[in-house]
């Protein structure tokens, strides 16, 4: 990882008014992320790329990574540093934003979401949010553009008393796969098949 | 009294060199130093001597030793008075006197307290015996089979192996594999099923039938491999399960095809004598046809039969019904009989037992090339019992299971055998086996032919036998195999180079000599061995061209169908210790140690063209290796970073386990040497997480595999199983379905790790080196939780 978080210029959204105000500020070419996986087996199908965002308003108890929710760590990658190694993998089936909250980013996610499904590879996306609160009253303009490369968000905070390990894909029982581009198309929400 | 102030003290007592305390006779220093005074021819008697040992007990007296005196030390002291009096030769006579007396007092002690250590001490305590993970030292055959095997190993060290060879060993330049069998047997054997049971066969006891169902064909085969560990060392593989147990399930279908037909003919045509009508109809289309009943809809069949049936007293009305019922009850029927044959196959090989009564055989099989529909159901049973697991749901360790993957056969979508390679990978994701072997590697396809004999086989663990300078015009793996194997440790001749390459080629050739000339040595030895001595290998034409010897003749033009090989260990250190960097981390690196194995065949195949003797390079498993090689190093050497600072050496030509690297860029740093290891090589890719939940990931590496020209592959993920609950899947501290600690009642997880090729059930039985490497392994594919770390700045890349 290159750059040293404390004086790279890039600040995320605040946490709490990014969907109402979303102003994802910031060089459009650069992410904070805590970290990066790459040959993941466990968020999503196939193998995949999974970019671990840094920082996230949501504080779930019992989240998995709380290391990942102050907005001020981590280290700063510019998506032409992530795209290039997604390109290297030969193995992927896709890419995976997860976090951290990867909506308090949306312009660089978008720019990597967009590259990839111009090369073929899906997109999925983890968010704390509710697909419906995303697109509540006057959604964020960037907010759209990402989800408009998501083929399946995984959407909705982590309860704990719903964890479930049968659970394929997500943590906890209210987390849905939705299947973006059918949901965008009609105005209702609609489930990803596999 | 105050320690530090040296007083006369009268000496009473010593110590020996066992521990023991004994009263203190200085006589006996006298008798000593007079031998040592007539050896070197001193002129000096029995008085000078005793006045040599009043001086050194007085030396004694006044604390020239700390403690309480030992028979070391004062021997120390003895020839210090003898050097300073003058007594050169003399001293030197003493010191060659006392090397003498301990080396015959070491061939006694040395074997004895081995002997001590596997009576008294615990597997857990006792690295000694953990050394072979498949055996349980613990048990009364596990510990007698160690006895014989560690006398035999002294044995030979001293009195068989010429004093270069057993020096070499010894002092850890190589490692002779399996040395306590050194005078006994070869390694392995790729077993034809088909040949053996054409005609029946014996195991020493009477003779057995050729089999005539497919549970008689899958007991057959496990007694087959257990005679034949009897007789080997190493693993024991059938060539062609899919093709020979093939002919089981078709002599059970048409044997289960006329029973159902009988049935039917009884209940639907009130037929008197049913099975008789039927079975006299079978043999009328076989007399005038040559047709069988088969899992293949034969219309000729169906046809001849319906004639033969119409021909007696059955209802015209009703033989076509009767006839569709047949076919399907049969089909079913075959189909739960496979299951339990395969099912029972299974479970045998996890519990009867072999090689001296300690360890169940090591045992592999090939199959997924076969596309007849007997076969088919053979290799789709197979994998649905051992996906389904032993009685309580284990894992089964064996047999290691090898699907033959090929393109046009069963790779891609629409191929006859397609379903059973998904079948594969969903039961390999759960289970670990099988393994995949790739026919279309250019090393591998150059043999192939079309027929099943020229199919690449593997045994488990990696060896691969095919190419054969001797007699070109059966290279087959049938009825071939593995003489003995020597492992070259590569790390410790770079150490020695100190950084010169050229240097270090130069000793690799004279490591090369040397290692050759012990395989030799041995092959002479195996040579000599009559047929009688291997009843079963031999005697009953297991091994290529037996069947055409006598019980006194000599096995050695037979073994000369079989393969020597040198193997290595270690060459991510070594090229550390040359370069500064591994093969995954430089490709400068990567491209030395291709040099570097590429050297060692190509020795080889020279060797091999001017002998006409197939000697083959190895990827060694390092089992019982990996911690003995770099111990010695590191005392000789002492701690140096990448090379000799771990417990282990790395695997053959594997990228070190610690080091992250992607799945991909493993693969396809590791795949050229798949090409250059002619005598057997794997490559592994760690996953972490379940791939059962997962198939597209698991298949994505097993095709990705393909594409790189890996000949062998196997993908290692963790499989854990709580033995309370049953759950079997990933677990940490706490069993996520029951919610058990490990700590509490019910006893420990069951964890699952390959090593070495082999399945092994708890960590318990892994050496310390072997421990320390399964820890160390860096999983690929890391949870939605888990944040893995960059990839750190390769430490010394520099250098």
């Amino acid at each position: 990882m290159s750059g040293n978080p404390s004086t790279m210029p890039c600040r995320i959204t605040r946490p709490g008014v990014a969907l109402a105000s979303s102003r994802a500020v910031g060089p459009d070419g650069v992410l904070r992320v805590a970290g990066t996986a790459n040959d993941s087996i466990t968020d999503g199908p196939g193998i995949r790329f999974t970019i671990f965002t840094q920082g996230c308003p949501h504080d779930c108890p019992g989240c998995h990574n709380p290391q990942t929710h102050a907005v001020d760590a981590g280290t700063i990658e510019t998506v032409d540093a992530l795209w290039e190694r997604v390109v290297a993998n030969p193995l992927l089936s896709g890419i995976t934003l997860s976090g951290g909250e990867p909506m308090l980013q949306p312009i660089p996610l978008a720019r990597l979401a967009r590259r990839a499904r111009a090369r073929g590879l899906s997109v999925w996306c983890y968010t704390g949010y509710r697909f419906e609160r995303l697109l509540a009253g006057e959604p964020s303009a960037e907010v759209l553009d990402l989800l408009g490369d998501v083929d399946v968000l995984v959407d909705g905070p982590f309860v704990q008393r719903l964890k479930s390990l049968s659970l394929t894909w997500c943590g906890s029982s209210n987390q849905r796969l939705i299947d973006v581009p059918a949901s965008l198309g009609s105005s209702t929400v609609t489930l990803w098949n596999a | 009294m105050d320690s530090t102030i040296r007083t006369h003290t009268a000496v009473t007592t010593i110590i020996k060199r066992d521990g023991r305390s004994v009263a203190f006779d200085e006589s006996k220093i006298a008798e000593a130093v007079c031998k040592a005074f007539e050896a070197s021819g001193a002129m000096k008697g029995y008085e000078e001597a005793e006045r040599i040992a009043d001086r050194v007990v007085e030396l004694i007296e006044t604390g020239a030793l700390e403690g309480r005196p030992s028979v070391e030390g004062v021997q120390d002291l003895v020839e210090e008075v003898l050097i300073a009096d003058g007594f050169a030769r003399t001293a030197k006579a003493y010191i060659l006197y006392r090397a003498e007396r301990s080396r015959s007092r070491e061939v006694n002690t040395r074997l004895m307290q081995t002997m001590r250590d596997l009576t008294f001490s615990k597997a857990a305590d006792a690295d000694l015996k953990r050394e072979n993970a498949n055996i349980d030292a613990d048990t009364a055959m596990g510990t007698m089979l160690k006895y014989g095997s560690e006398s035999a190993k002294q044995f030979y060290e001293m009195c068989v192996l010429a004093p270069e060879y057993s020096r070499a060993h010894q002092g850890g330049d190589i490692h002779i594999h399996d040395l306590d069998f050194y005078t006994l047997t070869t390694t392995c054997t790729q077993i034809d099923l088909l040949k053996l049971f054409e005609g029946g066969f014996s195991t020493g006891h009477g003779v057995l039938r050729e089999p005539n169902s497919i549970a008689s064909y899958s007991a057959l085969a496990c007694i087959a491999i257990q005679s034949n560990q009897n007789d080997q060392h190493g693993g024991q593989s059938v060539v062609n399960f899919d093709y020979s147990m093939a002919q089981g399930v078709r002599k059970s279908y048409a044997r289960l095809y006329v029973r159902n037909l009988a049935t039917a003919l009884e209940l639907l045509g009130d037929v008197d004598d049913a099975t008789a009508v039927a079975r006299h109809a079978a043999a009328d289309v076989l007399e005038g046809t040559g047709l069988v009943p088969t899992l293949d809809p034969d219309g000729a069949y169906r046809v001849a039969e319906r004639d033969a049936l119409l021909a007696t007293v059955v209802d015209g009305g009703i033989v076509g019904h009767a006839q569709a019922f047949a076919e399907k009850a049969a089909w079913r029927d075959a189909d739960r009989e496979t299951y339990q044959a395969m099912e029972a196959f299974i479970h045998n090989l996890n519990t009867m037992h072999s090689r001296a009564g300690a360890q169940t055989p090591f045992s592999s099989i090939n199959y997924g090339m076969d596309t007849t529909p007997e076969a088919r159901m053979v290799v789709r049973n197979i994998l649905l019992a051992t996906e389904s697991g032993l009685g309580h749901g284990e894992t089964p360790i064996f047999p290691i299971q090898i699907f033959r993957v090929k393109e046009g056969v069963n790779f891609n979508p629409g191929e006859p055998n397609y379903d059973l390679f998904k079948l594969a990978c969903r039961c390999s994701a759960k289970r670990l086996f099988p393994n995949f072997s790739f026919q279309d590697a250019p090393f591998n396809l150059q043999y192939y032919k079309g027929t099943p004999e020229t199919e690449i086989a593997y045994m488990g663990c990696r060896t691969r036998v095919i190419g054969n300078v001797y007699d070109p015009s059966r290279e087959i793996s049938n009825g071939r195999g593995n003489l003995s194997f020597t492992s070259i440790n590569l790390p410790r001749l770079a150490i020695k180079a100190r950084g010169d390459v050229d240097l270090f080629f130069e000793l690799l050739d004279s490591m090369l000599r040397l290692t050759v000339g012990q395989l030799d040595e041995r092959f002479e030895i195996q040579c000599r061995k009559k047929v009688y001595n291997a009843p079963f290998l031999m005697g009953q034409g297991v091994w290529i061209d037996s069947e055409q010897l006598a019980p006194d003749d000599e096995q050695r033009e037979v073994l000369k169908q079989g393969t020597l090989s040198v193997g290595f260990i270690g060459l991510a250190e070594t090229l550390k210790a040359l370069t500064g960097a591994h093969h995954g981390e430089s490709e400068a690196s990567q491209n030395l140690g291709l040099e570097i194995i590429g050297y060692m065949r190509r020795y080889l195949d020279q060797l091999s063209e001017e002998r006409k003797l197939n000697y083959t390079l190895l990827a060694t498993p390092a089992e019982g290796l990996s911690g003995r090689f770099v111990r010695m190093d590191r005392e000789c050497y002492g701690s140096i970073e990448g090379v000799t600072d771990r417990d282990y050496y790395t695997n053959s030509f594997h990228v070190p386990v610690y080091y992250p690297i992607s799945a991909f860029d493993k693969i396809r740093i590791e795949a050229p040497y798949h090409a250059l290891t002619n005598a057997g090589h794997i490559s592994y890719v760690e996953l972490d997480g379940d791939p059962t939940k997962n198939l597209d990931a698991f298949e994505a590496i097993v095709r990705y595999m393909e594409r790189s020209g890996i000949g062998y592959g196997s993908i290692n993920h963790p499989v854990d199983r709580d033995p309370v609950c049953g759950y079997n899947g990933i677990i940490d501290d706490v069993c996520p379905q029951c919610g058990r600690r490990e700590d509490e009642d019910g006893g420990g997880f069951e964890r699952i790790r390959r090593i070495t090729g082999y399945l092994v059930g708890t960590l318990d039985r892994f050496n310390d080196a072997k421990r320390a490497e399964e820890r160390d392994r860096v999983k690929h594919g890391v949870g939605a939780g888990d944040i893995v770390a960059e990839k750190p700045v390769a430490a010394g890349a520099t250098v």
